[in-house]
């Protein structure tokens, strides 16, 4: 089967996916406890007024009701409206989504490269004083809070230094990499260490490999062997645990997005769960999803060209 | 990617060496605060990062002078009929952000809307008010159903806030407030981003000559409390709101920051569930309030920033009782008053939300009421389950705190302590003839001696009966940057944002 088939056919089955997701998502927070309605008005609000506004987005229906009425919308593309702004969903989603990618592809920038670098000098220095202090320092960052660690960065490069902004998103790609950039070397620290072990095992059994034994026999260079053989085959591994790492980005930038107060999807999540804004916690949830299936399909496409023995 | 990411590192390096960040022409006034803006319709919320914006953006009939006295606004001036019953406005000649000219009708428009608008957050400051007529274009008669002291007061209350009827009735409900709503206020919005920012710009058209005294200014909702401490540490804030009380001390040394700890109308206390077992015997429920040591609770909660709370009103309200005594801290009296109550020695159910420091106030609470015999389980849920759970009386416990929009203790009083003004004494079931008819009286009373008498006999009474276990009276902890001067908020949670200036 062509390339293209596989990958018409694995998007089709997003819908199920979707489809699951959302009565999952729908039904988890409607049966959660809690008034959205009596938040948004405020203490004060009178009774009236807060059983008026509930019945006027109909959230005194019958829960199938409301569920026919979601997904018959969502059919036509329609997210519904947020309860707390009164704005359409999908819109709000896309102000906030730009932001969370711009960060994870900062994350991505940041960690690839010092991961390739850190795990090949780790890898040809196996036991040596350079993969010894690689190895103490991977495990300090992947043992280090996020939280704390991005408190701290904050409190030092952007408070006693000055260096960078300790909040926001600024307004131009300049400002953008410079907000950015503490949230991304936080989150950065947690996520290198583990890339790099995957990655340095996985050179280190490559080298062992018979085919290795065979080409240095044949007198290949050694540079070559390792650029053209043993790193690309030691590459897919990783690059499966990266898929999985973007995909769970997406999701977990919230901590780093509130410390640094980046009006990003995470902090749209928290907020609306915290409000029990229903349909705002319900479209972030299918955006996650695709997301996440999106990431993974991408990484399978980009195995195959890494790869040509593997089937997507 | 590699050269991407150099590309990025050289991009950052030039920010950092050019010292970042392009100040524009334009000074902004930025705060922060943990309370966020969901709408621009005044009559449609009353919750806290609300009323802040609704302040901001339509001016009232009245207003609040620096030194907190109500002055004109809108109105130039009123007479008050000798039966107290009628109040007659005149209007200045103002105009709306958009240049048309503030009518009679627009104000007899603004405040029916929220006494009777179905989805009117809060009617209650407006209740009195029986009928609303603009006799010509600049004269406005609001007629009483029985003549009411606080009204004036309630007046200037966020959501009498004058808004534009030819727009609404334009552009429709939904629209007109959707995101660039016809103000009356010293501002105008220039942007909102929900769930960010919101940016307010001078509105070319405020009545008063010379204000506000800035560009606009940024309110940015910043919910984690370091960060806003970071931000202001940082000045990329001018002001923010609740610094926790630990770092208030620390805060206080820095050089170019201020925190005057201005006077707020917060009280921190707690309900007791008065509809069921066992806080429906008031003995047991001052058995709970003798068992506490309060100036102990103060000081441990807000590290000595706090008044220790000696009535169910609070303390910067118009006609606290200052001078009483409080319920003393004696847990030989409260274990006495446990032995002869109802009392059957069950768990009680401490309701909290997710509010700062809540679980340490659980804790001192659950600790004092333990050693005199009353044994508690403390249940945390968020603030969503907690405001359902409170109004359905799900709860024999629920400290927390709440705030009056206005120095009147009138709508403080019918909000927390009235059986029969509709939310059950906030909801604790709290219910005493004789202190529902003080209500009344002292309303109706326009003389300040007489008053102040009925003002005292309430908070007696239920200090007494312990309708709630008053706490502290905490001040707000709210940071200002040297950059900015002539801002504060006033008791009543308004930002006196018009007459701030950037000073650098």
């Amino acid at each position: 089967m062509s390339r293209l088939s596989v990958i018409g056919q694995r998007l089709l089955h997003l819908i199920p996916v979707l489809i699951g997701i959302s009565v999952i998502s729908f039904l988890l927070v409607k049966l959660s406890p809690g008034d959205p309605i009596r938040m948004l008005l405020g203490d004060r609000a009178t009774e009236e007024a807060v059983s008026m506004v509930r019945e006027r987005y109909g959230l005194d229906r019958p829960l199938l009701e409301q569920y026919l009425v979601y997904i018959g919308n969502l059919l036509q593309g329609d997210l519904g409206r947020s309860i707390r702004y009164r704005l359409p969903v999908g819109e709000l989603i896309l102000d906030f989504l730009p932001r969370t990618l711009f960060l994870v592809l900062y994350v991505m920038c940041l960690s690839v490269p010092a991961t390739v670098l850190l795990a090949i000098a780790a890898a040809r220095n196996q036991g040596g004083w350079i993969d010894q202090s690689i190895r103490v320092l991977s495990v300090c960052g992947m043992t280090i809070p996020v939280f704390w660690l991005a408190v701290m960065l904050s409190r030092f490069f952007g408070v006693e230094l000055g260096w960078f902004p300790v909040s926001g998103y600024g307004e131009t790609f300049i400002e953008h990499l410079h907000h950015l950039f503490l949230p991304a070397v936080s989150t950065a620290v947690w996520l290198v260490p583990l890339l790099v072990r995957n990655l340095r095992a996985a050179i280190l059994e490559q080298m062992e490999a018979d085919y290795v034994t065979a080409s240095r026999s044949k007198g290949l260079p050694e540079g070559y062997i390792f650029r053209r053989h043993i790193f690309l085959n030691s590459v897919l591994p990783t690059l499966h645990l990266l898929g999985v790492m973007v995909a769970f980005l997406i999701g977990s930038s919230v901590v780093v997005e509130i410390v640094y107060a980046v009006p990003g999807l995470g902090a749209l999540m928290i907020s609306s769960v915290i409000g029990r804004d229903y349909y705002v916690v319900q479209g972030l949830t299918l955006v996650y999803a695709l997301g996440t299936v999106l990431v993974t399909l991408t990484v399978d496409v980009i195995s195959t060209l890494v790869d040509p023995r593997v089937k997507l | 990617m590699i050269w991407r990411s150099i590309g990025a590192a050289a991009a950052v390096a030039a920010c950092i060496l050019t010292g970042a960040g392009s100040a524009g022409s334009e000074e902004l006034v930025r705060i922060a605060s943990p309370y966020k803006t969901t709408t621009l319709d005044p009559s449609r919320s009353a919750a806290a990062g609300n009323i802040e914006t609704f302040g901001q953006l339509y001016a009232r009939l009245l207003r609040r002078d620096q030194n907190g006295e109500l002055a004109p606004g809108l109105a130039e001036s009123w007479e008050i009929s000798d039966d107290g019953k009628t109040v007659t406005l005149t209007l200045r000649d103002a105009k709306f952000s958009d240049g048309s000219p503030i009518t009679a009708e627009d104000v007899v428009f603004s405040l029916l809307r929220v006494r009777d608008h179905p989805e009117s957050a809060y009617p209650a400051p407006l209740q009195q008010l029986a009928e609303a007529k603009a006799k010509d274009e600049k004269t406005v008669v609001l007629t009483l159903e029985h003549p009411f002291a606080p009204f004036l007061g309630n007046l200037e209350v966020f959501n009498a806030g004058i808004v534009s009827k030819t727009d609404v009735e334009a552009r429709g409900e939904e629209e007109a407030f959707a995101s660039d709503p016809v103000t009356s206020g010293p501002y105008q919005v220039r942007e909102w981003r929900p769930n960010d920012r919101l940016v307010l710009e001078a509105s070319p058209n405020y009545w008063r000559e010379g204000y506000p005294k800035n560009d606009g200014a940024e309110l940015i909702e910043v919910g984690s409390e370091n960060t806003r401490v970071a931000m202001m540490l940082s000045g990329e804030v001018d002001a923010a709101r609740e610094i926790p009380w630990s770092q208030v001390s620390d805060l206080q040394t820095r050089e170019g920051l201020e925190m005057p700890l201005e006077p707020s109308t917060v009280i921190y206390m707690t309900l007791l569930n008065e509809g069921r077992a066992p806080f429906d015997d008031v003995r047991v429920r001052q058995a709970a309030a003798h068992a506490i040591d309060v100036k102990a609770v103060a000081k441990a909660m807000t590290f000595g920033h706090a008044e220790p709370a000696n009535t169910t009103l609070p303390g910067a309200l118009d006609f606290h009782h200052s001078e009483y005594p409080g319920i003393a801290y004696d847990p030989a009296k409260a274990k006495a008053l446990l032995e002869e109550s109802d009392y059957d020695g069950e768990d009680i159910v401490i309701l909290i939300s997710d509010i700062a420091d809540i679980d340490k106030l659980a804790v001192l609470l659950q600790a004092q009421w333990a050693a005199v015999g009353l044994k508690a389980k403390i249940e945390k849920v968020d603030r969503g389950v907690w405001w359902e759970r409170i109004p359905n009386g799900d709860y024999d416990a629920a400290p927390s705190w709440w705030y009056n929009e206005t120095m009147d203790p009138d709508l403080a009083a019918r909000w927390a302590l009235c059986g029969t003004c509709g939310n059950r004494s906030f909801y604790t079931n709290y219910d005493d003839p004789k202190v529902n008819e003080l209500i009344e009286a002292a309303a109706a009373e326009f003389d300040p001696e007489k008053r102040t008498a009925l003002y005292h006999e309430i908070q007696e009474i239920t200090t007494t009966e312990v309708s709630q276990i008053p706490l502290y009276y905490p001040p707000f902890t709210n940071a200002y940057s040297a950059r900015v001067e002539g801002l504060q908020m006033t008791p009543a949670l308004q930002w006196t944002l018009e007459e701030t200036e950037v000073v650098e």
